[in-house]
C-alpha cells in the first residue's frame, strides 16, 4: 500500500552567514516524510541534522527551496504563519526539555493545548490520559518543573508535544540530557505512541535511540547521504541492530 | 551597566529630569525672592510707603512725627499726584491706584527711587513699570490711561523698575511722567495733589506693625484725611505668588521623578542580583567580600548619578531663561540669570545621597548570598509554593491567564508600576485641578486669591447712595448689587486689618471666603482671617476689640476667612457693624450684570447719571481677564509640561520594566513561540501583565488624589493664608485622564514589547 506523504522538501537549502562567510548547511535536499513513520535523522556533529529538523518543523525558514505540508507550502509562511502551522500540526520534544519553570506541570501542557483546543474539559481529560500513559501521577502534575526529575520532565515534554494530537512529532535528541534508564523510558514512550499511529521525526546521534526508527536518514555535509529502512521496531531484534550498524558503517559513521 | 545600555539610558534620563527640576526649584525658591531683596537694597527701597493728602499740614505733621520715631531709620517725602485709574492690559483692563511722579523726582529719590530699564529718544510722555512691557506697549507706542474718569493718551517713553510700586500687585502703581506731561496733569486737576512718604525702618521685620502704627497716628490727628499705603511684607509676597506656585510645583515634580528613579534603581539592582547570582557567587568564592561587591555597585550608580545630575543642572540653565521670562511677567522685577553654586550643590547632594541609600538598601541582600548555594542553584525567580492561576481551573482566556501568571510572579515590577502610577495619578489630578479651576474657569482660583469678583464695581459718595440704588434697582441689566467696601481698621493689641464691609453677605458671589463658622449677620459680629486668629489664639465665639476713627468696639467672632490679600490680615464686618465705629464717606457697590451687558458702557452710563458723585468705576471682569491671563498662560504651560513629563516618565519606567521582563522571559517566550504562540499573542500577554497593577494603582491613585488634592493644595498655599482649599475636584477630567493613562501605558507596553518579534524559537534551540 502506498504510504501517505505528510511533508516533502524540494531543493531545500539553508545557508548561514558567519562573519561575512557563507556557510551552506543544507544543500538541495529533496525529502518526503510519510504518515506513521518513525523517521530518524542521524549524522555527525555539524552535519546539519538539527538545522534540517528546524526547517521541517517550521521553527526556521529555508534559504532556498520549498517545504510542503500536505498541499500547503509552509516555506513561504511568515513567522506568525509558521507559529500557527506549528501549533496546528506539530509537536516538539527538545533535548533540553524546555518546560516553563514558572508554570506547573499541568499548566505547561495546558498552555500548549489551550492554544488549539478551547474545550478545556476535554483537554484536561486528554492531558490526564496522556499523563497516565507516560506514568506521571496526579501529584506530579501539580508540581513545578524544578521539582521533578529529568526523566519525568521529558515525559511531561512528550505529553505537551502530543496534547494537540499533532500530525508529526519532532524530537531533537530527546534522550541527550537523560541517563540511560530514563532515556530508555522516553524512547519506549515515543515508540509506543508511534505504534499507535503517531508520525515521529527524531534527530539523534545515538545508535540505541536510532534503532527505534523504521526509516533512518544519514546526513553528511548538508546532504542526505543514504537511507536505511529497518522496518517496525521490535524489542530484542538482533538483525535490526546489525543492519543499522552496517548502514552506518557504510555511511562512514 | 555596559550590558544593559537601554536601562542605563532610561535611569540616566530619569535622574537628568529629577536633577533639572530640583535645580530649577532650588534656584526659584532660593534666589528668585532673594533677587527682590537685592533690588530692594540696590534701589534703597522703603519698608513702608504712605501716601497722604497735601492738605491740612498732613505732610508737615508726618515729617515731624517720623523725625521722632525710634523705629525709623530714614525717610523721604516727595510731592506727587494720586488717582485711581485704568489702562488696557493683556486683553483686559488694569485697574489701580496710580501715583504720578515726574521723572526727575522719581529717579533721584533718596529712598525708593525708580530705575529706568529701557527708554527711547522720546522727550514727552510716560514711563511704565517694566511689568507692562508687552506687544501692546513698547517704546514709541501710545497708551490711553483713564485717570479717574478722564482718558489721557501718552507716548510710552520707556520702562522702569520700582521695587515697591512697580506692579498691580503692590496696591500702589507708580507711573512716571516727563516734566511737561506732569505739569500738564497738574493743571488739568484730574488727580489729587499728594505727598509720597517712603520710610526705611531699623528693623525690616516690623514693617507691618509700623505701617499700622503710623497710619493710626495720622488718622488720630487728621480723622478726615485719605491715605493709601503698602509695606515690604505685603509687596514681597504679592509679587511672588506665581513664583511660589511654580516653585512648589517644581519641587513636587522633582521629588516625584526622583522617587520614580529610585524605585527603578532599586528594582534594577534586585533584578541584577537575581540574574547575576551565579557570577556574584563566583566572585564571593574567589574572595570578594560583600562590601566590595556593594561598593562596586555603589560606585557605578553614583558615577552615573553625578554625570546625569550635572547634565540635569546644565539643562535647567537652558530652560531657565524661558521660565525667567514667565516669572518676570508676574513679578515685574528684572532677574539676571547667573550660575548659582548652592542650588547645584544641594541638587547633587540630594540625588547622590538618595541614590546611594537606595543602592545600599537594595544591594544589601548581596550579603545574604552564600557562594556555594548561589553557584549550585542559580536563579530562582519563581515562588513554587502556590500555582496562583491554574489553567485547569481558571475561567480567564489563555493569554490573559498567562499574563496574570507573569503579573503575580513579578512583585517588584508591580511595586514599581504602582508607585509610578500613584504618583502620576496625583500629578494628573493636579493638572485637572489647575485646568478646571484656572485655565477653563478662573473663578475658583480668583475666589481664593482675590476674594470677591463681580462684573462691575462703582464707588459713589454716600449722599447719593439712595438715588444710586434706586437707579440700579430699576435697571434690568443689574442682576444683583451689594455693598462691598474695603477699608482699614485696627485690632486692639494687634495690627491693622483690612476690613471688608457688606450690607448682606448672603449676596456675595464667593461664599467660600468664610470656610469655618459663618459670615457676620449682626452689627456685633465679625469674621476674621484664620491665619491671624491662629496667631492671636482666637476661636469662633471669642470677643475681639476693633478700633477705627479713634473709636473701639467689641465684636463676636462668627467665622474664619481665608483671603490671600494683605497676608491674611483681614476681617469681614456688616455695614451696621462698621458704623458702630464710624461713618462711610463713600461706598463701593459690586454689581452682577445680565450676561451680554457691555460693562464699560454700563459704567459710563452710571458715571454720566451721577457725574461728580461717582468716585470711580471698575470693569472687574476686564481687570480679572487682564491680570488673570498671566496666571492662565503660566498654568497652561505648567499643565502641558506636567502631562508631557508624565508621558515621558511612563515611557521610561515601562521601557525599563518591559526590557527587564523580556530579558527574564526570553527563554519562556522562545518556548512559547516554538509551541505556536504568535508574536502578537506574546506582546498582548506582556502588555496585559502590567495592566492589573497599572489599572489598580491608577484607579486607587485617582480616587485618593481627588480626596487629598484640596488638603494638599491648602498645605502648599498655607503660607499665603489659605487654610482650606475648595477647588472643584476635576472628576470628569481625572476619570478621562486616568483612562488615558491606562490606554497610553498599554500602548507603550505593546510598542516596547515589539522586541518579542526578534525572539526566534530557533535561537532558543541553538542557544543552549
Amino acid at each position: 500500500m502506498q504510504q501517505q506523504i505528510l511533508l516533502k522538501t524540494e531543493k531545500l537549502c539553508k545557508t548561514f552567514s558567519n562573519g561575512g562567510q557563507q556557510q551552506h548547511v543544507l544543500k538541495n535536499i529533496d525529502l518526503k516524510l510519510y504518515q506513521g513513520d518513525f523517521t530518524v535523522i542521524m549524522g555527525a556533529s555539524g552535519a546539519g541534522k538539527s538545522t534540517l529538523l528546524y526547517a521541517l518543523s517550521g521553527m526556521d525558514t529555508p534559504s532556498l527551496g520549498t517545504i510542503t505540508f500536505g498541499d500547503k507550502v509552509i516555506s513561504d509562511l511568515s513567522q506568525d504563519g509558521l507559529a500557527v502551522f506549528r501549533r496546528d500540526h506539530c509537536g516538539f520534544v527538545f533535548q533540553q526539555i524546555y518546560l516553563i519553570d514558572g508554570m506547573s506541570v499541568m499548566d505547561n501542557v495546558l498552555s500548549a493545548g489551550l492554544l488549539v483546543n478551547k474545550d478545556k474539559k476535554a483537554l484536561v481529560a486528554k492531558a490526564k490520559e496522556l499523563f497516565a500513559a507516560v506514568d506521571l501521577s496526579e501529584e506530579t502534575q501539580k508540581k513545578f518543573p524544578t521539582q521533578i526529575s529529568g526523566g519525568e520532565a521529558q515525559r511531561v515534554g512528550i505529553v505537551r508535544a502530543l496534547i494537540n494530537s499533532p500530525e508529526i512529532l519532532f524530537a531533537d535528541e530527546p534522550t541527550g540530557a537523560l541517563n540511560s534508564k530514563t532515556g530508555l523510558d522516553v524512547l519506549d514512550t515515543l515508540t509506543r505512541f508511534n505504534e499507535q499511529g503517531q508520525s515521529v521525526v527524531m534527530v539523534t546521534h545515538d545508535m540505541q535511540s536510532a534503532r527505534r526508527g523504521n526509516r533512518i536518514l544519514y546526513l553528511k555535509d548538508g546532504v542526505i547521504l543514504g537511507e536505511c529502512n529497518l522496518g517496525r521496531y521490535s524489542h530484542g531484534d538482533v538483525q535490526r541492530h546489525e543492519k543499522l550498524s552496517a548502514f552506518l558503517k557504510d555511511m562512514g559513521w | 551597566m555596559r550590558k544593559a545600555k537601554g536601562q542605563t539610558v532610561a535611569i540616566v534620563v530619569l535622574i537628568v529630569l529629577a536633577s533639572m527640576l530640583l535645580n530649577l526649584w532650588l534656584m526659584l525658591s532660593m534666589d528668585y525672592k532673594a533677587n527682590f531683596d537685592r533690588y530692594h537694597i540696590k534701589l534703597n527701597a522703603e519698608h513702608v510707603t504712605l501716601l497722604v493728602n497735601d492738605t491740612d499740614n498732613v505732610p508737615k505733621f508726618l515729617s515731624q512725627t517720623l523725625e521722632n520715631e525710634p523705629e525709623v531709620k530714614e525717610y523721604c517725602m516727595d510731592r506727587c499726584m494720586y488717582m485711581v485709574g485704568t489702562f488696557p492690559y493683556n486683553g483686559g483692563m488694569m485697574n489701580g491706584q496710580f501715583i504720578f511722579m515726574d521723572k526727575q523726582t522719581a529717579l533721584s529719590r533718596s529712598i525708593g527711587k525708580a530705575e529706568i530699564v529701557e527708554e527711547g529718544k522720546f522727550t514727552s510722555g510716560v514711563y511704565l513699570p517694566m511689568l507692562y512691557k508687552s506687544d501692546d506697549f513698547s517704546v514709541g507706542k501710545t497708551i490711553e490711561i483713564t485717570i479717574g474718569s478722564h482718558p489721557v493718551t501718552y507716548t510710552v517713553c520707556g520702562f522702569f523698575n520700582s521695587v515697591m510700586m512697580g506692579s498691580h500687585n503692590c496696591a500702589l502703581t507708580q507711573i512716571i511722567l516727563t516734566q511737561d506731561q506732569y505739569a500738564e496733569l497738574e493743571v488739568s486737576n484730574y488727580a489729587f495733589q499728594t505727598t509720597l512718604c517712603s520710610v526705611r525702618l531699623n528693623e525690616k521685620s516690623t514693617n507691618l506693625t509700623y505701617e499700622a502704627k503710623i497710619k493710626a497716628i495720622v488718622s488720630e490727628n487728621f480723622p478726615n484725611t485719605q491715605m493709601a499705603s503698602n509695606c515690604y511684607d505685603i509687596v514681597a509676597q504679592s509679587r511672588y505668588i506665581s513664583q511660589g506656585i511654580c516653585s512648589a510645583i517644581m519641587s513636587v515634580m522633582a521629588f516625584f521623578v526622583l522617587l520614580i528613579a529610585l524605585v527603578v534603581i532599586v528594582s534594577n539592582i534586585i533584578n541584577y542580583i537575581q540574574v547575576s547570582i551565579k557570577n556574584l557567587g563566583a566572585l564571593k568564592a574567589a574572595g570578594y567580600t560583600s562590601g566590595q561587591l556593594v561598593l562596586s555597585l555603589l560606585l557605578q550608580f553614583l558615577g552615573l548619578t553625578f554625570i546625569a545630575a550635572l547634565v540635569g543642572v546644565a539643562l535647567s540653565y537652558a530652560l531657565f531663561p524661558a521660565i525667567n521670562l514667565m516669572m518676570i511677567a508676574q513679578t515685574g522685577i528684572p532677574y539676571a540669570i547667573h550660575f548659582l553654586p548652592l542650588p547645584a550643590l544641594i541638587s547633587l547632594i540630594i540625588l547622590g545621597g538618595t541614590v546611594a541609600l537606595s543602592v545600599w538598601f537594595s544591594a544589601h541582600r548581596i550579603k545574604k548570598i552564600e557562594s556555594i548555594v548561589a553557584l549550585r542553584s542559580g536563579v530562582q525567580t519563581h515562588n513554587f509554593k502556590k500555582n496562583r492561576v491554574p489553567l485547569e481551573k481558571t475561567k480567564a482566556p489563555l493569554n490573559f491567564a498567562l499574563a496574570l501568571k507573569t503579573t503575580l510572579s513579578g512583585v517588584k515590577h508591580n511595586i514599581t508600576v504602582c508607585i509610578t502610577m500613584l504618583v502620576l495619578s496625583l500629578v494628573v489630578v493636579f493638572s485637572g485641578l489647575m485646568t478646571e479651576n484656572i485655565i477653563v474657569d478662573m473663578t475658583p482660583f480668583l475666589n481664593l486669591i482675590v476674594g470677591e469678583t463681580a462684573d462691575s464695581a462703582i464707588n459713589v459718595q454716600t449722599e447719593i447712595e439712595d438715588d444710586f440704588l434706586e437707579v440700579l434697582n430699576s435697571d434690568s441689566r443689574a442682576e444683583k448689587a451689594y455693598l462691598y467696601n474695603s477699608l482699614n481698621v485696627s485690632h486692639v493689641g494687634g495690627v491693622e486689618l483690612m476690613a471688608t464691609l457688606c450690607d448682606d453677605f448672603s449676596k456675595v458671589n464667593n461664599q467660600s471666603v468664610v470656610f469655618k463658622g459663618r459670615f457676620p449677620k449682626y452689627d456685633n459680629e465679625i469674621a476674621i482671617a484664620a491665619k491671624y486668629a491662629k496667631e492671636k489664639g482666637f476661636a469662633i465665639g471669642n470677643e475681639i476689640e476693633i478700633t477705627a476713627n479713634g473709636k473701639t468696639e467689641k465684636y463676636l467672632i462668627s467665622g474664619f476667612t481665608q483671603i490671600t490679600n494683605n497676608l491674611g490680615r483681614d476681617c469681614l464686618l456688616t455695614r451696621q457693624g462698621y458704623e458702630r465705629l464710624g461713618t462711610l464717606q463713600s461706598v463701593t457697590y459690586y454689581i452682577n450684570l445680565v450676561e451680554g451687558t457691555d460693562i464699560d458702557a454700563f459704567n459710563e452710563e452710571m458715571k454720566g447719571k451721577f457725574s461728580d458723585s461717582v468716585n470711580g468705576v471698575i470693569n472687574v471682569l476686564a481687570t480679572i481677564e487682564g491680570v488673570g491671563s498671566v496666571y492662565v498662560s503660566l498654568m497652561t504651560i505648567i499643565v502641558i509640561a506636567i502631562l508631557v513629563l508624565s508621558a515621558i516618565i511612563i515611557a521610561f519606567v515601562l521601557y525599563l520594566l518591559v526590557r527587564t521582563l523580556l530579558n527574564n522571559k526570553k527563554r519562556d517566550y522562545g518556548i512559547l513561540k516554538s509551541l505556536g504562540f504568535t508574536t502578537g499573542q506574546l506582546i498582548l500577554q506582556t502588555a496585559l501583565s502590567f495592566m492589573p497593577a497599572i489599572i489598580l494603582s491608577t484607579v486607587v491613585g485617582i480616587i485618593v488624589s481627588c480626596l487629598v488634592i484640596n488638603p494638599l493644595m491648602s498645605l502648599f498655599l498655607s503660607s499665603m493664608g489659605i487654610v482650606k482649599c475648595t477647588f472643584s475636584i476635576p472628576v470628569a477630567f481625572s476619570t478621562l485622564a486616568g483612562i488615558g493613562l491606562i490606554i497610553i501605558s498599554f500602548g507603550i507596553a505593546c510598542l516596547l514589547s515589539l522586541k518579542i518579534k526578534k525572539i526566534a524559537p530557533r535561537n532558543l534551540l541553538v542557544g543552549e
